[in-house]
């Protein structure tokens, strides 16, 4: 499209526009309404609902808008006595086939098919005929369907196949006979696809969880952000009667455009779970027993009080979620420093931090999630933005479609939505050594040398995937280096961070870090670290950090909305420090059976939507959002319970009147601090990093001896796991993408085993997989060619799987 | 001589015997007078008295829970809930009318798809205890079963004219 | 993780119904005729279930859509709207071992095709769209111009056209298939 201003008259304004550009487009920027269902300006153009017709002068018919490129002096009337009648037409035509249920459709009061209809239709039907019926399809746990009510305007099947990468619906048939099908009946399987239900203009496809609940005009409607990765989305969230009802999509160019994930929409069918915490309990002698506020914050005080007399401030542990609101974060994080402790931290899901000192103010994208489809060459490291940032993948996806070289140097090969340039997937401990051999390459090409501490990385001579990358890189004049959630949890992740950050440096590009959680870099702000305070001043008391927290059995441990079976980095470590403690508070939505046997009280929390609170995303955007819904039963917001509790333990300053107060003293402190991506390799000691000496685990490599075969192993948090509202609802937890707990191997690694090549999905064998000295876990076997050899994928952040501690490791598997 | 012509006439009784000519000639005439209760008023079948549910011939309740009632009452007076019934169906979980609030606009039955809401011929009713005064969908469907008739005959009635 | 395991099914289901060697041959003859990209490919498809269905005994069944997406690169969505597009390809169902196409279309439909239509339907005993018991002929689906106007009322049989049809020239045509 040439940039060339051209000046064209529409309804009689004369308004300028670019020549080429849609005509449509031009109008709505005049704020001029041409009635559409077709047209979409995320999506391609196909002009197949002809509702846009206008007339054009010097056109001999009426010209779809949507359809017709702008010219110099183009003379348009959308509302002239032609237009109206080839608008009333269209519509007479689009009624012919539709059934009119409006009172039973979900989508009657926000139909763009009765307003339309009611603007630009004819008040009665001549139709008399007997009208179509399509049979239903069912497109899984999230979408519902009335195929009946399609219209044809195929915005979900362009969407599918444009954003979402996958054409999962198509036109089949044609005629009268054209519907909208899988043709197969297999359920969605994309991680935007709900992004349809918005899509459709008629009630073809509606929320499937959220049918029949209550009618659009009777919703209220407020601004909320997306609490489940490190994107944060705009959504608006509609409630009937105080309770959240529906999560849609909320336009912002710059982070989500129009679309949300899955994710975002579903996860709010879990806030009334069976096991939500309703009000506040206190354990007795073993026994759980109902208490009101104030008894249960006694409680709590007093345990937090007995372990201060008997073991000091440094027996005090607090391990906050860093999907929890910024001010949550900064109060617990000071509640525990008042008391004298400095054991505080949100990363969770991270076992090596030995970077820490040196580490930015906080894990930053390096840009705008927006910039990041300008870029030309990306390197992805352990990262699989999918199903970890859904949007930021929709970003890579358009760069990619815009001719964009992106790599992947990952722990297993997945399965992408676009054609990368290279995917290298290797075993875990092999990681941190092609990690060092691209930036190897990088520095051959460059001249530069390794920094001392770095060196000896690279395992003898440069592999050609790595040389290749680092080749690609090069030649990209906007180069993108991102190291993904599976890097960040991966038992050498600082050594992975300098080598990322260096090859962003080299290859002249951008080095980022995509935020797992919503507060992942929010929880730094906020000082919930166990080395620094607010906005990154340097603590004066120097802490342990989540990981040395578990791993030194303290006496008493304050939980922030932390599930320890899920959310822990090592969840069998966890289990032993909460169970061996004296005294465990959890502040929590909901009380799952394992929290309830580790914990001694247990405070309602308020969840998503019932809380004010602030979220930094990665691009390190603030995002405040007002608590919308009514509290559930007794729950309270975070930094209610947090100001209480510290009121009752008698500390100082603790008095705010509001939320906005809190957040004032955050926004204050945090007002001169820069975003950076910088992780100095240079600053560290050099005995920290080393080839395959990651700081727990040391993974071994296949060997056939004794019964079974020693493994490497590795996992990611799946997509509908990661947090306790995610792994409550239900609809997510029934989509094809919610987590298997599944060993999965490569064909080679299951000869090994004994089982023949075959891949197999339908795991009839199972295994028996042990890690260190915990009890076997018996899994099924999948096989898959996306595994490298030595590895075993093992889903992380399921309670099942806890017993074998960190998502990476070695463990031993034999065949049942 | 005014004063003496009034005096005679009051003096005489004129003015008692002229208010007893009426009263004899109401005496006589036939009473419009009814008998409430045993005597009941002729209602035109646009009558707009008590609310009622009701169903088809087959049983099934005729309400699709489209709230268009509950958006329409200018008192809202009606309150609904809905879910999808195991059959896949649209239908209330909830269907209750505040009858203090009810103006008997009959706004709910003009604005009902499936003529499943509808003012009936009923005008006397009592409530004894204040939370009588809302109706739920119980009562108001048997409210339309025990007066189906009726109302389907005031429907047809009508017919021509809607 | 399902997801990718449901695609290492679809993997799995494609191996088991794999394309022969002498099919991808002839699909690649095809493919030879088309620019060596993506969208070349996709240009092959029709070309290609042609070959998947002459093999099949005239008819395509779901697996072979699914194993010759796979093999051109395609979504299978985008495979099944071209197969379920055109009426030359006959999904699902079995076929008989003559297929009759009437044309419908403007030309025929005004020389009296909706008649011929109703008529041979009643002599087979079958609708549109539907095989004789006997597997002997399929009266393919609703058929649109087969551009033989100029012998309207005209249908298709077997890829043999017959122009001017009357009640009597179908029965001849009809009973002379074996």
């Amino acid at each position: 499209m040439s940039q060339e201003k051209v000046t064209i008259e529409i309804d009689g304004r004369t308004i300028g526009a670019r020549a080429g550009e849609p005509l449509i487009e031009a109008a709505d920027r005049a704020g001029i309404y041409i009635p559409r269902f077709c047209y979409h300006k995320h999506l391609s153009v196909v002009a197949s609902c002809r509702m846009c017709l206008v007339e054009v002068e010097r056109a001999p018919k009426p010209l779809p808008a949507c359809a017709t490129q702008v010219a110099d002096g183009m003379k348009v009337a959308t509302r002239s006595a032609g237009a109206l009648d080839a608008q009333r037409g269209v519509m007479e035509f689009l009624l012919i086939n539709h059934p009119l249920d409006c009172p039973i459709c979900d989508q009657g009061g926000e139909c763009e098919l009765q307003d339309q209809a009611l603007g630009y239709g004819r008040g009665v039907s001549r139709f008399v005929e007997g009208k179509r019926a399509v049979a239903d399809e069912d497109l899984g746990p999230l979408v519902a369907t009335e195929m009946t009510r399609c219209i044809h305007c195929t915005r979900c099947v362009r969407f599918l196949e444009e954003i979402a990468g996958d054409q999962e619906l198509g036109g089949m048939h044609r005629g009268e006979q054209l519907r909208i099908s899988t043709y197969t009946g297999e359920p969605l399987r994309s991680e935007l696809s709900s992004n349809i239900i918005d899509l459709c203009p008629v009630g073809a496809l509606t929320n499937k969880p959220f049918r029949f609940r209550a009618r659009a005009w009777e919703l209220l409607s407020f601004p909320m952000v997306s609490v489940h990765d490190g994107v944060g989305s705009h959504l608006s969230v509609h409630t009937y009667q105080g309770r959240i009802q529906r999560v849609v999509p909320r336009e912002c160019s710059t982070i989500n455009e129009t679309w949300i994930a899955d994710r975002d929409r579903y996860a709010i069918e879990g806030l009334a779970a069976p096991d939500r915490l309703r009000e506040p309990l206190v354990k007795r002698y073993g026994e759980w027993h109902t208490a009101g506020w104030e008894e249960a914050l006694s409680a709590a005080v007093a345990g937090v009080r007995r372990v201060l007399e008997g073991h000091g401030a440094a027996g005090i542990g607090a391990l906050l979620a860093p999907h929890a609101t910024l001010e949550e974060l900064y109060l617990g994080g000071r509640v525990v420093r008042a008391l004298g402790s400095a054991n505080v931290d949100h990363r969770l899901r991270e076992g090596d931090v030995s970077d820490q000192e040196q580490a930015p103010p906080f894990p930053y994208l390096g840009g705008t999630i927006a910039e990041l489809e300008q870029a030309d060459a990306v390197l992805l490291i352990g990262s699989y933005p999918r199903h970890e940032q859904p949007l930021i993948q929709h970003r890579l996806r358009k760069a990619a479609r815009a001719g964009a070289q992106i790599m992947a140097l990952g722990l297993r090969r997945f399965a992408w939505n676009f054609e990368l340039a290279e995917e290298h997937a290797v075993a875990p401990q092999h990681l941190v050594s092609e990690l060092a051999a691209v930036a190897q390459a990088l520095g051959e090409r460059k001249q530069r040398k390794l920094p001392q501490a770095l060196r000896g990385l690279p395992g003898g001579s440069v592999s050609e995937p790595a040389r290749a990358m680092a080749k690609r890189l090069l030649a990209g004049e906007r180069a993108v280096v991102l190291l993904g959630n599976q890097a960040l949890s991966h038992p050498q992740a600082a050594t992975l961070r300098a080598l990322a950050a260096l090859i962003g440096e080299w290859s002249g590009g951008r080095f980022g870090v995509l935020a797992a959680a919503a507060n992942s870099a929010g929880g730094w702000l906020a000082g919930a670290l166990p080395h620094r305070e607010v906005a990154g001043r340097p603590s004066a008391e120097q802490g342990l950090a989540a990981d040395a927290m578990v791993r030194a059995q303290l006496p008493c441990y304050l939980l922030h909305d932390v599930e320890p079976e899920h959310d822990l980095w090592d969840p069998a470590a966890a289990d032993a420090a909460l169970r061996q403690a004296e005294h465990v508070v959890a502040v929590s939505s909901f009380a799952s059976e394992r929290l309830r046997e580790v914990a001694d009280v247990l405070l309602p929390l308020g969840a998503f939507g019932e809380t004010a609170g602030t979220y930094v995303n990665t691009e390190g955007r603030w995002q405040s959002v007002r608590g919308v819904a009514q509290s559930y039963a007794e729950a309270r917001p975070g930094w209610r319970i947090w100001c209480a509790l510290a009121q009752l333990l008698e500390l100082e300053g603790f008095a705010y009147p509001d939320i906005a107060a809190v957040h004032a003293e955050i926004a204050g402190a945090c007002r001169d601090v820069q975003p950076s991506s910088r992780y100095p390799a240079e600053l560290r000691s050099s005995g920290a990093t080393s080839a395959d000496g990651g700081s727990s685990s040391a993974p071994g490599r296949a060997s056939g001896q004794g019964s079974g075969v020693t493994l490497a192993l590795a996992g990611a948090v799946p997509i509908y796991a990661g947090d306790a509202l995610v792994r409550r609802s239900e609809p997510l937890q029934q989509s094809p993408l919610a987590a298997r707990l599944e060993a999965v191997v490569a064909p080679e690694t299951a000869q090994q085993l004994g089982i023949s090549h075959a891949e197999t999905d339908e795991a009839t064998v199972r295994v028996r997989v042990q890690a260190a000295a915990a009890e076997a876990l018996e899994l099924p076997l999948v096989v898959s060619s996306t595994i490298p050899a030595g590895t075993v994928w093992i889903p992380a952040g399921l309670a099942e799987r806890a017993q074998l501690g960190p998502p990476f490791g070695t463990v031993t598997i034999e065949a049942l | 001589m005014r004063p003496l012509s009034e005096y005679l006439q009051s003096f005489l009784l004129v003015e008692l015997l002229r208010g007893l000519r009426l009263t004899g000639r109401h005496f006589f005439s036939r009473s419009v007078t009814l008998e409430f209760p045993e005597e009941r008023a002729p209602k035109s079948p646009r009558f707009r008295g008590h609310l009622a549910l009701r169903r088809y011939a087959n049983g099934e309740e005729r309400c699709i829970a489209c709230k268009l009632c509950e958006v329409v009452c200018p008192a809202q007076a009606i309150t609904i809930e809905s879910h999808q019934r195991a059959d896949g169906t649209r239908r209330t979980t909830r269907y209750e009318v505040d009858m203090f609030k009810c103006i008997y606009c009959g706004f709910c039955e003009e604005s009902c798809p499936v003529d499943s809401i509808v003012l009936t011929r009923l005008d006397t009713y009592t409530a004894e205890v204040s939370g009588e005064r809302v109706l739920n969908k119980q009562q108001l469907l048997s409210m339309g079963d025990r007066y189906e008739s009726q109302i389907a005959a005031d429907r047809a009635v009508d017919a021509p004219y809607r | 993780m399902r997801q990718e395991t449901a695609q290492e099914k679809a993997q799995h289901a494609a191996q088991e119904t794999a394309l022969t060697e002498a099919q991808q041959a002839r699909i690649d003859r095809w493919l030879a005729q088309y620019p060596p990209d993506p969208a070349g490919r996709r240009s092959a498809v029709i070309p290609a279930l042609h070959v998947l269905q002459d093999d099949n005994g005239g008819t395509l069944e779901r697996h072979h859509i699914a194993a010759l997406a796979d093999y051109l690169g395609m979504p299978r969505a985008a495979v099944f709207e071209v197969a379920t597009f055109y009426s030359m390809f006959h999904l699902d169902t079995a076929c008989g071992r003559h297929k009759v196409n009437i044309c419908t279309n403007i030309s025929c439909w005004l020389n009296g095709a909706d008649g011929l239509v109703a008529y041979a339907e009643e002599k087979l005993g079958v609708r549109l769209g539907e095989t004789t018991t006997d597997g002997r002929i399929t009266l393919v689906r609703e058929e649109e111009c087969l551009a033989g106007c100029v012998g309207a009322p005209m249908m298709v049989v077997d890829g043999h056209y017959h122009t001017h049809l009357t009640r009597e020239r179908i029965d001849e045509i009809l009973d002379g298939l074996d």
